[in-house]
């Protein structure tokens, strides 16, 4: 891959987080009660709030008796997951708590705590912070088998309403409960097409396993994934930051939540994606995307990992001829035949603007985006789609752009992006 | 109220931020004067009173090349040249003006080591001032002192969280001071014993400046893995040592006293294209090496 692909903390600060990010939205972000204002206003889910310590006085009087059994206590500032009390239940005895790391607490214990995140025991620069009470969300049961003790999240980084990458992080032993990368917590790689895992990083080191297990990393399908998505852009556009890390958890019964977000998040996930993060982030920079739909839709048409060496591992090369028939998916579902050309000439996929219009593939939720082409026909604007289709019996998902192709031989075109796995036979 | 109480918050924060802000300051211009008004005045009554051992060896030289340097007119590539030389004239040591004019060339090797290697440090502030405590109480009982106070302030942390005693943040941290107070006076104690010379000439603005150091220091650490907290020490100590050898070369001193405006005017530049800086660093290569090579 090429250098230049890569997004180090010099480019982060400098052309993304400061030319992006309104002082406004940066407030927001650095503290959890005003993202969880935030969220709330824009009608995000977001897991509650019970109570907020912002004085001394408001530890004496609440009554701690009426806790509820599970529940987290937090800094509204702490850095790197620190500061913050997860309780899962009560002890035996009925006062005293357990939290996820099964250790026991009491109320005073609590109480001391809140003291301190008061002072500013955990938050930058020991200013005075406030502390508060939030709902507990559990495991989902898709990560039960890979969590150690605590709620994974699943880090998303979104630019311009796009999401560009994502990286899902499971708490160890090590981490103590934390899905933090530096704490000891895996790293695991998410394709943003499909929400299937593909590669894991373990203190900066590719794994394949849960360490101390047989059990595969790569694989793992995120439930309720365009869902997710969906409702992390909608948090980047409720926070005004251009370029954010928005922490996701998936609550077991109520789904997709914002845990908060990240003015600066880490750029190890491009470790964890085996990707560039930079490449990406150039890609849709200059794009105008309408809404957290729109964005969604880009994302997955353009950084769908490609599976194509698995494909040829599991099926091995498929031949095919200049001329072949594939299948085009159309805009309600069904599949319609057409002549294409395989054209080893062009890098992109090229599709007739009339079968285009008649497939309602042209819809306005469809078109990703125009652009000038130059081609040997001049310069020309084109909308450029999503578009599905099976080249003998292979299914390809991939991005084309609309032409007037009538007085051509064919209406479809089959570009060197889409034919890995393939071997053109020329006669 | 709420407002009032705020404006209240806000003076209080203030008048305690500035008074640490003089004091961590303030020994970059003038450890040689603290430095040298106790120790030096009672072995050598002779010398002169603002003088640390340290400008003694290098003053002679300095204001020598002083004299020997011819000078052009005032304006427009000389005007800092006779500024120092009338300062020189008034008394005002030159090695004070060497190591004011030196700060900004210790500040740019930081933020290079950050922005072009990699080397995270403790932000810019520790590292630079570390290096000026070095230079008026020595490398090796600076960073002896230095590690002393951090592993004291981390143990008391870790113990007072182990042992869940319950006490207030401010109480606790006056306890913190408390282990970290004793610690330095055993450690002066032990003077006589290790009978080293350098050891036994520490004056307290250094030392009080350590203490604020460590401080900080072990209290951002204690948050991250030991694993972090030891490379974060280490990197800042190279950042320091570093430092601390552009404070003390002879060939830096004379350069920076004979030729001010082009080390200032090029410290200005640098740093302005260091800031303009947005490619790949060091470091970053060698963390992402795996994906570049796929």
């Amino acid at each position: 891959m090429k250098l230049t692909s890569i997004l180090g903390l010099n480019a982060r600060t400098q052309l993304y987080s400061y030319k992006y990010n309104t002082f406004r939205g940066k407030k927001v972000a650095d503290s959890k009660l005003r993202t969880s204002q935030v969220l709330k206003k824009a009608g995000i889910p977001s897991p509650e709030i019970y109570k907020k310590f912002k004085l001394p006085s408001d530890i004496s009087e609440f009554n701690w008796e009426a806790l509820p059994g599970s529940f987290a206590l937090k800094p509204s500032r702490g850095l790197g997951g620190e500061g913050i009390i997860i309780v899962k239940k009560r002890a035996n005895d009925g006062h005293d708590f357990i939290t996820t790391q099964r250790e026991r607490v009491t109320v005073e214990d609590l109480k001391l705590h809140v003291l301190d995140v008061l002072e500013g025991a955990y938050s930058m620069g020991n200013i005075p912070d406030a502390a508060f009470l939030q709902e507990y969300v559990g495991r989902h049961k898709a990560f039960r088998k890979y969590a150690y003790r605590g709620t994974p999240d699943i880090r998303i980084i979104i630019f311009n309403k796009v999401p560009v990458m994502a990286m899902l992080r499971l708490p160890t032993k090590e981490s103590g409960g934390r899905a933090n990368l530096h704490q000891g917590a895996i790293g695991v790689g998410v394709d943003i097409a499909t929400g299937i895992t593909t590669k894991a990083i373990w203190h900066g080191e590719q794994i394949r396993l849960k360490p101390g297990t047989n059990r595969k990393l790569h694989g793992i399908k995120i439930p309720d994934w365009t869902k997710i998505l969906e409702t992390a852009v909608s948090a980047q556009i409720a926070s005004t930051m251009g370029y954010l890390g928005v922490d996701m958890v998936l609550h077991p019964e109520k789904g997709p939540m914002v845990l908060e977000l990240n003015a600066q998040p880490g750029l190890q996930i491009q470790l964890a994606n085996m990707s560039g993060l930079k490449k990406r982030v150039e890609r849709v920079e200059d794009l105008e995307v309408r809404d957290a739909e729109h964005g969604v839709k880009i994302a997955k048409a353009l950084f769908a990992v490609r599976f194509a060496d698995r494909v040829k591992a599991e099926e091995g090369i498929k031949t095919i001829n200049v001329w072949e028939k594939v299948k085009v998916i159309s805009g309600n579902g069904h599949g319609v035949y057409v002549e294409a050309k395989v054209d080893t000439g062009a890098w992109k996929t090229s599709i007739d603007r009339d079968l285009a219009e008649k497939s309602g593939l042209l819809t306005k939720s469809n078109v990703l985006w125009t652009k000038l082409y130059k081609s040997s026909l001049g310069k020309e604007k084109r909308r450029v789609i999503s578009l599905n289709f099976y080249l003998a019996g292979r299914k390809i998902s991939t991005i084309a752009n609309v032409a007037n192709r009538v007085p051509l031989r064919t209406p479809l075109i089959i570009g060197r992006k889409d034919l890995k796995g393939f071997l053109v036979k020329a006669d | 109220m709420r407002k009032l109480s705020l404006i209240f918050l806000l003076a209080l924060v203030g008048f305690l931020a500035s008074p640490v802000n003089v004091l961590a300051r303030t020994p970059s211009p003038t450890p040689t004067a603290t430095a040298s008004a106790t120790p030096m005045a009672i072995p050598e009554a002779t010398a002169r009173p603002d003088i640390t051992q340290k400008t003694e060896e290098t003053l002679g030289p300095l204001e020598k090349l002083l004299e020997e340097q011819k000078l052009g007119p005032v304006w427009p590539l000389n005007p800092i040249k006779y500024a120092i030389r009338s300062a020189v004239d008034a008394g005002v040591p030159a090695n004070t003006i060497v190591l004011l004019l030196l700060l900004p060339v210790v500040a740019s090797v930081i933020a290079a080591a950050r922005h072009i290697i990699g080397i995270r440090g403790f932000g810019i502030f520790l590292p630079a001032a570390l290096a000026v405590t070095f230079v008026a109480i020595g490398p090796v009982v600076g960073i002896g002192l230095f590690l002393v106070i951090v592993t004291i302030s981390m143990l008391v942390r870790f113990s007072l969280r182990r042992l869940k005693i319950k006490l207030q943040y401010l109480p606790r941290m006056a306890l913190l001071l408390w282990w970290v107070a004793v610690s330095v006076l055993g450690i002066l104690f032990s003077a006589p014993i290790i009978n080293n010379s350098s050891l036994s000439n520490v004056s307290i603005f250094p030392v009080l400046v350590l203490i604020l150091l460590a401080e900080d220091f072990s209290r951002v650490q204690l948050g991250k893995s030991a694993k972090i907290a030891v490379s974060l020490t280490t990197e800042t100590l190279i950042l320091a040592l570093v430092s601390f050898i552009f404070l003390t070369l002879k060939p830096v001193h004379e350069f920076a006293l004979l030729n001010p405006e082009i080390l200032l005017g090029s410290l200005f530049i640098f740093n302005f294209l260091l800031g303009k800086y947005a490619g790949l660093r060091l470091m970053e290569l060698w963390k992402f090496r795996k994906i570049i090579s796929s």
